[in-house]
């Protein structure tokens, strides 16, 4: 008797839990046609806007013998083509690469590399900010230095361009979250019921990219319905979010999915529960899922930024730091668009990679 | 009157009651609770998709990898020793199938990865054995190793699996309504409950985890049967590892990440001591279901992330309490 009355109290409990769900908070509503700024407001300039290096210049930076560090956020697809652009065009300044590493989205780690890596006395740091709120203090070693230090997709909260660091080069991000929205209109006819699977977390890019395709798909798509949210924090767990909303919307027609690596799973979930209908969009390349789109499967479309132009725009930048040139604060590369259509040319461009062996192949036969 | 050697022909009644006695497990209040929340979810998820044959269907999917891991994970910790590094080989092993299923054939593709998996067991086993390193240790380090040596593999990128007999096999298919993950569940539910209680081996690993030096003057040679142990739950990451790679059709170095506390958790929830001596592979399944249902029925009401971790947190640590103190009385 005691057993199942503590039972039933612990079950009450979490029931009261799910009937406490939270109000949804009221956010501002976006605004779709606002330009991109920074985070202190700056204006954002276009790679092509900025003067390229002339060759004494690159000569000049070749002979000062400087080192970079590159510390990054993550690992993965993106982050190779980040690298790869950063690398190829810092080797061609002749700057040598002293230290590489990920931070695995940990705070934390991300301030021992920073410490760590100022041992090595790099005159460049290229780095992806986990945090803007933690890294204040975490890169403080590296500006106190005089470090230069160019940032990619997320800034730090409280720096100061051209006095902290060089520059944020990022992807437009809130223009992707609107390709996003096209590219799901485009999917599902201009009208139907969708699944919205967002990161429930706090991190700029993914949120700005969830926050702007909602927003487009409200104020721009009217007929498109999003008749299920669900936040995720682990990618692994968006397969079982994907079949529950699957078994509880029955009628879905598309489902955006916040990054790639998280798709792979809603596929799955799709293929299982026999919809190859239902239509997936997300972000960034990804071999698998677009394997999945070149056979004419659920992937429909991913929006994209261009990890590799912002790395070599990124070393750029540091250079023309270093001659003490003037430097655009903020930077940002145009969103673009893939679908089975444009699968080739596109990995080619962005990541300088032909795709696999098995994606050429699927890409010859039609879709039925 | 009978004298005590007599031999009396047993009554009906008697042969159930002992064989009632026999397979009534011990940890009853974890099938309880199992059952309890069940139909808590029932209730409460009516019209939301729960009571359903497709949502079944998708928990028994959801749970294979993880209640095959706890049948291996049972026998290590029933053999007094632990293994951290299964969620890596999972990831391993699974980036190998696919790589050798693009090379070479299935045959070989599978056979390579499950040797993976048993050669990373027996390195763990012979280190725990002759160096007299904690197996906490040896599989800690082994764990890193193993990440890393997934990542390598392929350069952080991920591999589709375009093979379809393989992906059907392993995880993608299903026959009839039957997913074929629950036949691969079964398989391993019926294999190694056999093997723990009605073999000689299995007897001798619960010996060597209740008291080693006892069971080391009884002839059980226990580094061999930790070795052993310790192979089988590389052995079935491995087979893990292949069921993602079918299930996902791709491998990814992320895989089995969330996966060892979760294996951890649902052996330990079925009954299954940390300290060795008492394991029970039938528990093991529940403890996987257990949570699997938990995760299932959660997301189901709609809850948002933070809010499934509290509940999961406080559901798991009541059931392991009322399961203890069960056990206690």
């Amino acid at each position: 008797m005691r057993i199942k009355r503590s039972m039933v109290t612990l079950l009450g409990g979490v029931l009261a839990l799910s009937l406490a769900a939270p109000v949804m908070a009221q956010d501002e509503p976006i605004d779709l046609d606002a330009a991109t700024v920074g985070p202190t407001g700056e204006p954002s300039t276009a790679v092509a806007d900025i003067a390229p290096l002339t060759d004494e210049e690159v000569a000049q930076i070749a002979e000062g013998g400087y080192k970079a560090a590159l510390l990054w956020a993550g690992a993965g697809t993106w982050y190779n083509a980040l690298s790869k652009g950063a690398q190829e065009r810092l080797a061609e300044l002749g700057i040598e690469v002293v230290a590489e590493s990920e931070a695995d989205f940990d705070p934390a780690r991300q301030q021992t590399d920073v410490e760590t890596t100022m041992a090595l006395q790099p005159d460049i740091i290229l780095t992806l900010p986990v945090d803007p709120v933690a890294g204040g203090q975490a890169y403080r070693p590296a500006v106190e230095a005089g470090t230069k230090l160019v940032f990619v997709d997320n800034g730090i909260d409280g720096y100061v361009p051209g006095q902290d660091y060089v520059a944020i080069v990022t992807g437009d991000h809130f223009g992707m979250g609107k390709k996003a929205a096209e590219l799901m209109a485009d999917a599902i006819g201009g009208a139907g019921k969708i699944g919205y699977i967002f990161h429930d977390a706090e991190y700029y890019v993914t949120n700005n990219r969830d926050a702007y395709f909602k927003a487009a798909i409200e104020q721009l798509y009217p007929d498109i319905e999003i008749v299920a949210e669900q936040g995720f924090a682990d990618e692994g767990s968006t397969q079982e979010i994907a079949a529950a909303m699957i078994a509880q919307n029955p009628d879905l027609d598309g489902i955006y999915v916040a990054w790639s690596a998280a798709a792979q799973g809603v596929i799955a979930a799709l293929r299982e529960a026999g919809k190859p209908d239902v239509k997936v969009v997300a972000y960034d390349l990804d071999a698998t899922n677009d394997l999945d789109m070149a056979q004419c499967g659920n992937m429909y479309g991913t929006s994209l930024d261009w990890p590799y132009l912002e790395g070599k725009v990124m070393a750029d930048l540091a250079a023309k730091a270093l001659l003490g040139q003037e430097v655009p604060p903020f930077v940002t590369v145009e969103a673009q668009s893939m679908t089975r259509d444009n699968v080739a040319e596109t990995w080619s461009s962005n990541v300088g990679q032909e795709v696999s062996p098995e994606i050429a192949a699927a890409l010859e036969e039609p879709c039925q | 009157m009978h004298s005590p050697g007599d031999a009396r022909p047993a009554s009906l009644s008697d042969r159930a009651r002992r064989w009632f006695a026999a397979v009534r497990p011990d940890n009853l209040i974890v099938y309880l609770g199992f059952l309890a929340v069940v139909v808590f979810f029932a209730v409460v998820l009516q019209d939301r998709g729960f009571l359903t044959a497709d949502n079944f269907a998708n928990i028994a999917r959801q749970t294979a990898m993880v209640s095959i891991m706890a049948f291996g994970m049972t026998f290590v910790l029933s053999a007094g020793e632990i293994d951290l590094s299964i969620g890596s080989i999972v990831a391993l092993s699974a980036m190998v199938v696919a790589i050798l299923l693009r090379e070479t054939n299935l045959i070989i593709a599978v056979l390579g990865a499950l040797a993976v998996g048993l050669v990373i067991g027996l390195v763990n086993g012979l280190l725990t054995t002759r160096l007299r390193i904690p197996s906490f240790l040896v599989t800690l380090g082994m764990l890193s190793i193993v990440v890393g040596l997934a990542r390598i593999t392929t350069d952080l990128e991920p591999v589709p699996v375009v093979d379809e007999t393989f992906a059907f096999l392993f995880g993608s298919g299903s026959i009839g309504p039957v997913p074929i993950l629950l036949v691969w569940t079964a398989a391993f539910l019926v294999g190694f409950h056999i093997l723990l209680r009605r073999t000689p081996f299995g007897r001798q690993v619960l010996a060597t985890g209740g008291n080693k030096i006892a069971a080391g003057y009884s002839g059980i040679n226990t580094d061999r049967i930790k070795i052993a142990v310790l192979m089988m739950s590389a052995g079935t990451a491995a087979v893990a590892g292949m069921l993602y790679a079918g299930r996902l059709q791709g491998a990814r170095y992320t895989l089995g990440e969330a996966d060892l506390l979760t294996v951890i958790a649902a052996t330990v929830i079925g009954g299954t001591s940390m300290f060795g001596g008492k394991g029970s592979i039938v528990g093991a399944l529940f403890g996987s279901l257990l949570m699997g249902v938990l995760n299932n029925g959660l997301l189901l009401m709609g809850l948002t992330v933070s809010e499934q971790l509290v509940a999961r947190g406080v559901i798991i640590i009541a059931a392991v309490a009322l399961s203890l103190r069960e056990a206690r009385a």
